[in-house]
């Protein structure tokens, strides 16, 4: 078994290699399911999580068939689109295989608080009366899930053509010593693995873009309040790198799409403002 | 349709990228396989203080510090490295000879390579946090470099690869990265880089891809006085030869493989235990397992099959006609196996001629018995989960040095006899028999494999000479584990700034007087043993106007001194209480705390942690109330000068009537107690005296009892349940409490049973009520000491006490059996318990005087303290017990006094017999009473041994006998103690 996260003072590594304010290798692609309206698949380290946007469509029995969120019946008329956010979790993802159920309570929490950042960033008001339909298969699992699960939806959403005020960028941060221990010299971690997040404090942030503006924030270990601040501004600024690097993503798959002529050249270089 | 396959090229990190996969199995025998990720860079520094460019790439901290470098630019040479050198050892090298690195003569530079040292977490956890705590000492200068991580020395494993060849391979690799690396520098002298290992193969391979490699003992032998530290490698290594000649000749059956143990556990057919050795009989040892309420015998050296004292095992029961009685008889291994040669392993089987006449005998007594209910389930070793082994004291038997060893300098074999009478002999080479004859030494236990029938190991370190002070009680505080290290700096840097002239600040605006009561103008006293000197209670009553009476019990209040977390507090969990010994005491706290801050001195002001009741004349409680404080004690007492005065009629100022008000509440509390069925216990406590100036014993006196002391014990009970009720009532899950356990009614039955045989006497153990009343029964008009002895007896068949957090246990398993309470903790000592300390910290935040510290709130780090303090509280009562007995054979030096005894225990040849004058007990074997050894007849039903032939006795149990004791060295431990001679019977 190799070392564990109180190496860490040994010589500044982390368990996988990594110094404090690293992020992991970041994959990403978009439009990897041509019939899909829009479809990502992302890579953060060992977790491998892909995305599926249906919509915005009307919500019926033909279309949209994903049940979840508000529009059921479309009895209701609601003035915005209704994001509805469905996660399913490979049995195969972790280390042990397990099944869960659909009312984990775990995966429903990931479902609303993905439904909730999101729906603040797209304009659901210029699609009332519909549903945006976002599905999330997690296929692999190594820490910092949710950040990934939000990563995705986001690339998905840009590529399905949802107006949106700018990308959702997520990632975690951590500290590395445990609570207990109460180091007041430790530092704070970016991008924690599976490894890390078991044995140490972490948080998961959302931003909107390069701003500073908070969309998620999610701490659910036990955490001393002066290192708290630390491991914000660390993340934060892992968001910032996140969206560099989703943009890079973005921009590249529209280059080629040009290149191959999916879309007509004039069209794109005043909508989409390439290069 | 859009392939979703990429090619690694396009991605510029990919080369960097590495992964490990491995495969591990779950304690619940399932298999996992972990991928995990590996990042690999190029800025991991080499940490020379030679190389510039590695300097400008240090890694930093999250505040922007970087790591210095580690090792030096001028590092120590040898013979065959004057330019200097680094060492890069490999696993191997620190799992058989940490201590040769702990050295403070050499071993310095040393680059530990993060695939050894994750190797070694694997093999052995202490062994890592040896060496991790080597690479934070800074003037060792021992570097971690993460050589996994590095581009350059990275390597994946090859396909038909061992794991182990693999590591090898890497450690190579990194040795000959550091050398290359260190040739770039293009300094005058390059060190070498010197890899350390005692894999022949790897060597080999080494020595093929041209790169400096050693074996340890080739390696010592270059360094200065390297003699001595030869010893220190572990005699498995150049034992290769010895091995060589005699293949196959293998003394013990094999362990089973891990998977098999594993699943036979599982099933219920294996069981798994620790193993403990009987103190009388070396050749049995018996094993607690859950699923039988007794516990297995194991019987004999080959179904003990290498299992140390301690040792986490696996056993097998033996088929029914394999079942014995437990010994009745003493068996040493020096009477035994006295002539064994330490050198002729060979071709002996492993049990010897003389030990199978022994054990014949156990057999024919057994079977002659019709009674076949008495055999009990026997067991066999079929594997070690966990060793136990550590370091331990001893010193070698003079009767296997053989002459040319006392002369020369050649490698010689000895038998080391450790002074733990339950552990094997250890089998020793070394090169200093001369100089180590009549030392007591620190040897460690390195391997027994099949083919040797001792366990062989290492000398560490020579104490000194046998019997004196010194070595002695070293050797003790060794024994017993004690952390005797004077403070280092950083605990010291945790003390006041003002020193000795610490005061209370004078004015109440201070923030130490923050919450505080001013109880400065109440009659405070403390009362304790002479000469005490680290004071933690204080008490006091005063009459209230409505006839009750307020009493209040002031501890010392430690815990605004000792803040969680820093370093002292770190080492007081560490130590866990302070150490009492004859003629020394080892501190948990830094003097300076302990026996002034803290204390509780008379005549200054000090901060005190209060406990206040209002109680009625009757003693019962009205209400109470805790609260930070700030008292002044008007007089330190000893039990004695309190008791004289308040038997002294004469005297009547406030203070003396409200020790008697105090002293007549206690006799009432006690009262109480006693009806709710607490016991009175009983060990034999003896104090010895020592000559003021040289502190040389002189007497042995038994400890006299007075009120006062059961008036300072009965306030002192009644705090620690009242705070018991109150953290826990604050922290349900993480209270820190003490508990009881009752004793399982099995414990009772050999005592139970002698009672009836001898005495007719019932032992009724239903409850503690019913012991308490049973045992006030056991009298005998004539021996007025024979209650005490039955007490003594029913002490240890209970259970030992202890720490535990209140979240662990259900709350009917709080209950302190022998106080008879449902609750209880330990408040009243904090300047010597750590326990004590966390209660404070635990109550102070129960009574909202500060924030609850993270540390006290964690239910896991409670539970590591607990297991801690549990068992540094037990060794400290033993290292205790065993100055004393090494004390008492002092005091006796040269003196032979006729005592009266009694028997307590009676074997098929030789008895125990207890002297209360002394506290001692000692075994007197059938050959001590008379030459030739009379022939003896023993009756186990009724506990009688009769002699006849060379001198006739007849010994039975509990009989009161004289005996003369004298002194005497014990050749076997090398210990001075007493010698009983039987006298008569009365």
């Amino acid at each position: 078994m190799p070392l564990d996260t109180s190496a860490y003072s040994l010589a500044l590594l982390r368990v996988d290699g990594r110094r404090w304010n690293e992020l992991r290798r970041i994959h990403a692609q978009i439009r990897t399911q041509a019939a899909a309206d829009g479809s990502s698949y992302l890579e953060m380290g060992h977790t491998k999580v892909m995305c599926v946007v249906t919509g915005p469509s009307e919500p019926g029995p033909k279309r949209g068939g994903m049940t979840g969120g508000v529009g059921g019946g479309g009895g209701e008329r609601s003035s915005t689109a209704d994001v509805s956010v469905s996660v399913v979790i490979a049995g195969f993802s972790s280390v042990d295989r397990k099944r869960r159920g659909r009312g984990d309570k775990r995966t429903l929490e990931l479902q609303s608080t993905i439904s909730s950042a999101l729906a603040a960033s797209l304009h659901t008001h210029l699609h009332p009366n519909s549903t945006i339909a976002i599905s999330l298969h997690v296929l692999s699992q190594d820490g910092s899930l949710l950040a990934a699960l939000i990563n995705a939806a986001t690339l998905a959403c840009i590529d399905a053509g949802i107006p949106m005020t700018d990308y959702v960028v997520a990632c975690t941060a951590g500290s590395t010593s445990t609570y207990a221990a109460n180091d007041e010299g430790a530092d704070p971690l970016l991008d924690m693995n599976h490894q890390e997040e078991q044995e140490l404090p972490s948080l998961t942030v959302a931003t909107l873009g390069s701003s500073d503006r908070v969309a998620v924030l999610v701490c659910e270990s036990r955490v001393q309040v002066s290192r708290l601040e630390g491991m914000l501004a660390v993340g934060v600024d892992g968001c910032k790198q996140v969206r560099e690097i989703l943009d890079r993503v973005v921009r590249e798959k529209g280059r080629r799409m040009i290149q191959e002529g999916t879309i007509e050249k004039g069209m794109s270089l005043d909508d989409m403002d390439i290069d | 349709m859009a392939s979703l396959k990429r090619s690694f090229d396009s991605d510029p990190l990919a080369a960097n990228i590495s992964s490990k996969v491995y495969v591990r199995s779950t304690k619940s025998g399932k298999v996992q396989k972990i991928v995990r990720e590996v990042y690999l860079r190029q800025d991991i520094p080499c940490s020379s203080k030679l190389c510039k460019t590695c300097l400008a790439t240090a890694p930093k901290t999250a505040s922007g510090t970087p790591i210095p470098p580690v090792l030096s630019n001028a590092p120590a040479g040898t013979k065959n490295f004057p330019q200097g050198h680094y060492i890069v050892p490999d696993t191997n090298a620190f799992l058989t000879a940490m201590d040769l690195f702990e050295q403070d003569s050499a071993f310095y530079d040393v680059i530990v390579l993060q695939i050894v040292l994750e190797e070694l977490r694997n093999r052995s956890l202490p062994l890592y946090n040896r060496l991790v705590s080597l690479t934070k000492s800074e003037d060792k200068r021992f570097y971690v470099f993460f050589n996994e991580f590095r581009l350059e020395t990275h390597i994946p494993r090859l396909e038909g690869e061992t794991v182990n060849d693999r590591n090898d391979r890497a450690v190579r690799k990194a040795v000959a990265w550091y050398g290359e690396h260190l040739a770039r520098t293009k300094v005058k002298t390059i060190p070498a880089v010197v890899m350390l290992s005692n894999d022949r193969d790897n060597l080999r391979k080494a020595k093929a891809e041209g790169i400096h490699a050693c074996s340890l003992a080739e390696y010592v032998k270059q360094l200065k006085g390297g003699e001595r530290l030869l010893d220190m490698i572990p005699e498995t290594e150049d034992g290769d030869v010895i091995k060589e000649k005699k293949p196959g000749q293998l003394l013990y059956p094999e362990y089973f493989t891990m998977s098999k143990m594993m699943t036979g556990v599982k099933s219920g057919l294996l069981h798994q235990g620790t193993f403990n050795v009987s103190p009388y009989n070396y050749l049995e040892g018996s094993i607690r397992v859950p699923a039988f309420p007794k516990a297995l015998l194991v019987l004999g050296r080959e179904n003990i099959n290498r299992a140390v004292d301690g040792d986490l095992v696996v056993v097998e029961v033996l088929p029914k006609e394999q079942w014995k009685e437990p010994s009745t008889q003493v068996i040493e291994e020096e009477t035994i196996a006295k002539n064994e040669n330490p050198d002729a392993d060979e071709g002996e089987d492993v049990i010897s001629e003389k030990e199978r006449k022994a054990l014949q005998e156990e057999v024919k007594r057994t079977q002659s018995k019709t009674t076949e209910g008495h055999a009990q389930p026997t067991a066999r070793v079929v594997g070690v989960i966990k060793r136990n082994w550590r370091q331990y004291v001893g010193h070698i038997d003079q009767s296997s040095v053989s002459q040319s060893g006392q002369q020369g300098r050649k490698q010689d074999s000895v038998f080391v006899i450790p002074m733990d009478k339950k552990i094997p002999k250890i089998r020793l080479r070394t090169r200093q028999v001369a100089e180590l004859v009549g030392k007591r030494i620190l040897v460690t236990i390195d391997a027994w494999d099949r083919g040797s029938r001792h366990p062989t190991g290492h000398f560490i370190r020579s104490l000194g000479e046998l019997e004196t002070k010194a070595a002695e009680t070293e050797a003790l505080l060794l024994e017993y584990d004690v952390q005797y290290r004077p403070f280092p700096k950083t605990v010291l840097d945790c003390l006041p700034k003002e020193g000795h002239d610490w005061k209370v600040p004078a004015s109440t605006d201070d923030p130490g007087w923050r919450d505080r009561q001013d109880l400065r103008d109440l009659l405070i006293c403390s009362i304790d043993p002479i000469g005490c000197q680290d004071i933690d209670d204080a008490l006091h009553s005063r009459p209230l106007p409505n006839g009750n009476i307020e009493a209040g019990v002031h501890i010392a209040d430690v815990s605004h001194f000792v803040r969680p977390n820093n370093a002292m507090d770190t080492e007081a969990s560490i130590r866990g209480t302070t150490v009492y010994l004859v003629d020394k005491r080892i501190d948990m706290l830094p003097m300076l705390l302990g026996t002034d801050l803290c204390s509780l001195k008379p005549y200054v002001e000090r901060y005190a942690f209060s406990v206040l009741w209002e109680l009625t004349p009757d003693a019962d409680i009205v209400n109470m109330r805790f609260t930070k404080s700030v008292i002044k004690s008007r007089e330190a007492f000893s039990y004695e000068q309190a008791q004289l005065k308040v038997d002294d009629a004469s005297q009547q100022d406030d203070l003396t009537k409200s020790i008697r008000t105090l002293m007549a509440l206690s006799r009432k509390l006690k009262q109480k107690r006693m009806d709710a069925g607490a016991l009175s216990l009983s060990s034999p406590e003896v104090k010895v005296q020592m000559e003021s100036e040289t502190s040389d014993p002189i007497d042995v006196k038994t400890k006299q009892h007075l009120d006062t002391m059961s008036l300072v014990e009965e306030f002192m009970l009644l705090a620690n349940v009242s705070v018991a009720r109150k953290i826990y009532e604050a922290f349900p899950q993480t209270a820190l409490l003490r508990r009881h356990g009752a004793p399982p009614k099995t414990n009772f039955d050999e005592l139970a049973n002698q009672l009836r045989v001898k005495k007719g006497l019932e032992l009724n153990v239903e409850s503690s009520r019913a012991l308490a009343d049973s045992l006030d029964k056991c009298v005998d008009e004539k021996e007025p000491f024979f209650n005490t002895l039955i007490r003594i007896m029913a002490t240890r068949c209970m259970m030992a006490a202890e720490y535990f957090c209140s979240g662990t246990q259900a709350y009917p398993e709080f209950r302190h059996y022998g106080l008879a309470s449902e609750i209880y903790t330990h408040f009243t000592s904090p300047i010597r318990r750590y326990a004590d300390l966390v209660a404070h910290r635990q109550l102070a935040a129960a009574i909202e005087y500060e924030a609850v510290h993270p540390s006290v709130r964690s239910r896991g780090r409670l539970e590591a303290v607990c297991k801690n303090i549990n068992v540094r509280h037990r060794n400290a009562q033993l290292a205790g017990r065993a100055s004393i007995a090494y004390y008492v054979g002092q005091a006796l030096r040269g003196k032979a006094t006729e005592e009266d005894g009694f028997v307590m225990k009676i074997f098929s040849n030789g008895f125990v017999v207890l002297v209360p004058r002394f506290g001692i007990e000692s075994l007197i074997r059938l050959r001590d009473l008379a030459e030739p050894e009379p022939v003896a007849s023993f009756d186990a039903e009724t506990y009688t041994l009769r002699t006849s032939g060379s001198r006739e006795v007849a010994v039975e149990l509990f009989q009161k006998v004289r005996v003369r004791v004298t002194d005497q060295k014990d050749e076997t431990t090398g210990k001075r103690g007493v010698k009983m001679e039987f006298i008569r019977a009365y």
